[in-house]
């Protein structure tokens, strides 16, 4: 049993102590090591378009996934106001925002972006002023469109779960105290559901900053992180690359490591 | 726009050139240069800022970076480095595996590119769709256009309007790995039968149809551009036949044959000369049968976000001393006769690069309408998705 | 008054659901619809759409059945063998590691997520290459290995990609089991073998079928593995549909693609809820 669980633990980091190892070596192919060398971390970083992708990831991961955790929160916050046939309804759009898969959303977003935008583009071009009217096109918009559809339902389904094991008496004793709503949301409701939305949000940001095939299809011409990664197997892996990914691997333990590190401070006092 | 510059400190005439100067070195950003001379709120007034950058005293605004597409293995990376190290702009290097997938991104729009290189047969169509521009060949003073090749450049003009200037020539032909391979390869026909023998889950062909189908055509003896239904349907039938035993399906195929994971491919005269080159065991050879014959162009699309950038590239690179360089580190044979003159004897030698006329008797060039056929479309995705 | 309160409570729920509403519209609902109306278009002279009513596109689909059965087949083997590597994971990490490293041993499980599955994927590329795994086996005397480029590379691929997603559903299913039934169970006579299978197992149903449902769906639409590691040989669903804009530029065909392709998807979940619902008895089971 250990044997095997030892083996599995070895499949899953195999790649990627191959990938820190390449971050490291000295030649410019990411497929022969020729000794070792830091030079790659700095070539990475004085890459314009390797730290653009890395920037334009970062944004949208964080509007996607921030955006997702306000608008996710509050459809779970409001769906429980409804009536029941609106609510399945909802509930139906959400589930199928999960589950249809990356390429269709990918493809039928660009599908729908690119009449919508040539529609709206003819519109505006008749009523500019001059010759040279505002072009809607895509980019990060439509990047953060795309992956905000997914994660929001995401965290719609997570704060949902977290209401539902919610008591309720809590927020009725709440208002028998005479709070106002506001103040019961403040004081009672969101800290309950804080860590789910939390949760989501984190869960949204890394499908957001790892997804590669939706944002092919409606990036236009924004690269983000992936896609310059996809762009790179094709042209040749260099070892940039891998040392892109290895502090990105770096700063995302850190961060779990510093997440650690407060929770454990913080619940001697709780 | 005159008030918000009075407003702004009055900057000297001599601080307003030596900026400009900084500016256009690159050794300072645009922002900072509109700052220091107090443009910047008066462009920001002025909502978009081409108004302001085409006036002509910033007629060579560059901008910071732009966008090319191109094949696989088709640049020297030292040339894009000197480009940059000149005028400041940055060029990110997008690689694609084919002309369909070049023409589907901008066909969708928003690609961000300001040049790219399309193969002969595509141009008509990029013209038709109203894809990309007309050349404004003032900004292209290094181009020549009487050292050219007419048989090489005609296809970069439509109705007598420039829409495009050559790379460099080529042909599609065969590259295999001869420490592997024993069975002789001279033509198309071998080339699939060895496939399926000798060479069996180790050969490679294109990811796009001109190529695979037409290829997989003339191995049965049918013209290479055939958009005939029984033709295609019996090189169908081939490529179905083949596809178990094939290596991969992928148009970027140097890392397998250098790795030794592919033994033999469908092969561009550039890249059997790069593998020629650095594994002398790769030999590159012209299908007997017939084949492709192609010429590479610059193009600028009609969407690109950058065009002075973009024209001030397509210039450096028809310098015929940049063109030299960039020959000599990618193989790909030149059309203009200047760069030939300046290519040293092992280049010009090289029966990889300028073969004999005699083998390139049988190629043909390929036809704009095996791009917008559906049928060989469909063909070509039949196969893949087998 | 009574009614003002009860316009006002409205009020606050339709601002409460609104921002989602209008998104799931616009990015979901409308571009459906954009496909519907594509898949019975024809495909423009030079590539695209151009409109019509046809069901020609719905016709042609049998013309992709080696992608849908190559997807329809390797989609639910793939989870399967994610599952049969999973579990044992999941029990060691639920039952049979001490609670100093558990933790420690499912972060590590969850780690893998945060470097790029791009970047891990293009390792494997290298590691089944004849210069990975195929050389190592030359050594020992198997000459000529080829992985890369083959169904089994894909499998591979995608066992690794998804395992986690697998182990995890199932490691929270374990580690919500009761103990003192494992307890009872052996306080009874029962030998630990037919304690798994009766009480173990069985609790465990849920974390498995979420697991199984979660997977198989993903794969369903799944492009990249195996565009990288099948060499564009291996096709799925996913990837034909890809070609056919990016090749092709069969727009309508396309949508017809995606259109059956949501319909397989929502299929499969439907039986999946079903398979869950009589295992669980309830409806309480959270499938994604």
């Amino acid at each position: 049993m250990r044997a095997f669980i030892s083996a599995v633990y070895l499949f899953l980091y195999a790649p990627i102590a191959l990938v820190v190892l390449f971050s490291f070596n000295a030649g410019r192919n990411a497929s022969e090591f020729t000794g070792f060398s830091t030079m790659w971390y700095g070539k990475a970083l004085g890459n314009t378009f390797l730290v653009a992708a890395l920037q334009n990831s970062l944004i949208i991961a964080l509007t996607s996934a921030t955006l997702a955790a306000i608008f996710g929160t509050m459809a779970a916050l409001g769906m429980e106001r409804l009536r029941p046939r609106s609510r399945a309804l909802l509930d139906g759009l959400f589930a199928a925002a999960i589950v249809v898969p990356g390429v269709v959303i990918g493809i039928a977003t660009l599908v729908a972006l690119v009449e919508v935008f040539s529609f709206l583009n003819s519109v505006l071009a008749s009523v500019w002023p001059d010759e040279n009217p505002p072009q809607l096109g895509l980019g990060y918009g439509s990047i953060v469109a795309a992956h905000g559809l997914f994660s929001m339902a995401l965290v719609t389904m997570i704060v949902k779960a977290r209401i539902a094991s919610l008591g309720r008496d809590i927020v009725e004793a709440s208002g028998d105290l005479y709070a106002t709503p506001l103040t019961t949301f403040r004081l009672v409701v969101l800290p309950q559901i804080l860590p789910s939305v939390l949760a989501g949000f984190l869960l949204s940001f890394t499908f957001s900053f790892d997804d590669f095939i939706i944002a092919f299809f409606v990036a236009g011409s924004k690269t983000t992180l992936p896609i310059y990664v996809f762009a790179s197997i094709r042209r040749g892996v260099t070892p940039e690359i891998n040392a892109i990914a290895t502090l990105v691997l770096v700063a995302s333990l850190m961060m779990i490591l510093i997440a650690r590190i407060l929770m454990r401070e913080k619940k001697p006092t709780n | 726009m005159s008030k918000s510059y009075k407003e702004n400190a009055p900057i000297s005439a001599e601080r307003l050139m030596d900026e400009l100067i900084r500016l256009k070195r690159g050794s300072v950003t645009r922002r900072h240069f509109l700052g220091v001379t107090g443009l910047g709120l008066a462009s920001a007034v002025l909502a978009r800022e081409t108004g302001l950058f085409s006036t002509p005293a910033f007629a060579d605004d560059l901008g910071k970076q732009m966008s090319i597409a191109t094949w696989p293995n088709y640049h020297d990376p030292a040339t894009f480095e000197a480009f940059t190290a000149a005028t400041g702009v940055a060029v990110e290097v997008n690689v694609f595996g084919s002309n369909e997938e070049m023409l589907a991104k901008l066909q969708a729009g928003g690609t961000g590119w300001d040049l790219f290189v399309p193969t002969n047969y595509t141009i008509s169509t990029y013209v038709k769709l109203g894809l990309i521009d007309a050349l404004d060949m003032a900004k292209v003073p290094n181009y020549s256009a009487s050292t050219e090749t007419a048989r090489f450049t005609a296809e970069g003009v439509v109705d007598g309007t420039t829409y495009a200037v050559p790379k460099n020539w080529g042909t599609t032909g065969i590259a295999l790995n001869s420490s592997k391979i024993k069975a002789p390869v001279t033509s198309w026909k071998d080339f699939f039968e060895v496939a399926q023998g000798e060479a069996d889950g180790r050969a490679m062909v294109h990811d796009y149809q001109l190529t695979t189908i037409g290829n997989a055509l003339v191995s049965l003896g049918f013209s290479f551009n055939s958009i005939k239904p029984e033709e295609l349907a019996k090189a169908e039938e081939l490529l179905i036949r083949v596809k178990p035993h094939l290596y991969a399906i992928n148009s970027d195929y140097q890392p397998g044959m250098r790795a030794g994971d592919a033994w033999m491919t469908m092969c561009w005269t550039n890249d059997g000369a790069q593998l020629n080159r650095d594994v002398p065991k790769i030999k590159f050879v012209l299908g007997k049968d017939g084949g492709e014959i192609w010429s590479d162009f610059y193009a600028i699309p009609k969407s690109a976000a950058n065009k002075p950038a973009g024209y001030a590239l397509l210039n450096y690179l028809m310098d015929p001393a940049n063109a030299v360089k960039e020959h000599i580190a990618n193989g790909a044979p030149t059309t203009d006769s200047r760069v030939l003159s300046l290519l040293p004897k092992e280049v010009t030698s090289n029966a990889i690069v300028y073969p004999p006329e005699t083998e390139l008797t049988p190629l043909e060039f390929g036809a704009a309408v095996t791009l917008t056929d559906p049928a060989r479309a469909e063909v070509m995705a039949r196969f893949k998705s087998a | 008054m009574a009614l003002a309160l009860n316009t006002k409570r409205r009020m606050v729920t339709a601002a409460l659901v609104a921002p989602a509403v209008a998104w799931l519209f616009i990015f979901l609902v409308l571009p459906f619809i954009a496909m519907l109306v594509f898949s019975v278009g024809e495909r423009a002279p030079e590539g695209g759409y151009q409109p019509a009513f046809t069901f020609a596109q719905f016709a042609n689909l049998p013309a992709r059945s080696a992608a849908f059965w190559n997807t329809v087949i390797l989609a639910p083997v793939g989870s399967f063998v994610c599952l049969v590597v999973a579990y044992p994971v999941a029990y060691y990490l639920a039952v049979k590691t001490s609670p100093r490293y558990r933790l420690l041993l499912v972060s590590l499980v969850v780690v893998p997520f945060w470097t790029s599955l791009l970047v891990r994927t293009y390792a494997w590329m290298y590691l089944l290459g004849s210069r990975g795994i195929p050389n190592l086996l030359g050594m020992i005397g198997f000459e000529e290995v080829r992985i890369l480029n083959t169904p089994g590379a894909v499998l591979l691929g995608i066992v690794y990609g998804y395992l986690p997603l697998m182990i995890m559903p199932i490691y929270v299913s374990l580690e919500k089991l009761d103990r003192r039934l494992l307890e009872a169970s052996a306080d009874l006579g029962a030998r630990p073998v037919s304690t798994f299978f009766s009480v173990t197992l069985p609790l465990s149903l849920p974390g498995v079928m979420t697991g199984l449902a979660l997977v198989t769906i993903l794969l369903l639409g799944e492009y990249l593995i195996p565009q990288l590691l099948g060499g564009g040989k291996v096709f799925f669903i996913g990837n034909a549909l890809v070609d056919l804009f990016l090749q092709s530029r069969n727009w309508p065909f396309g949508s017809a693609i995606a259109v059956t392709l949501v319909v397989v998807v929502v299929f499969v979940l439907l039986i999946a809820m079903r398979i869950a619902w009589k295992i669980a008895g309830t409806r309480q089971v959270d499938l994604v």
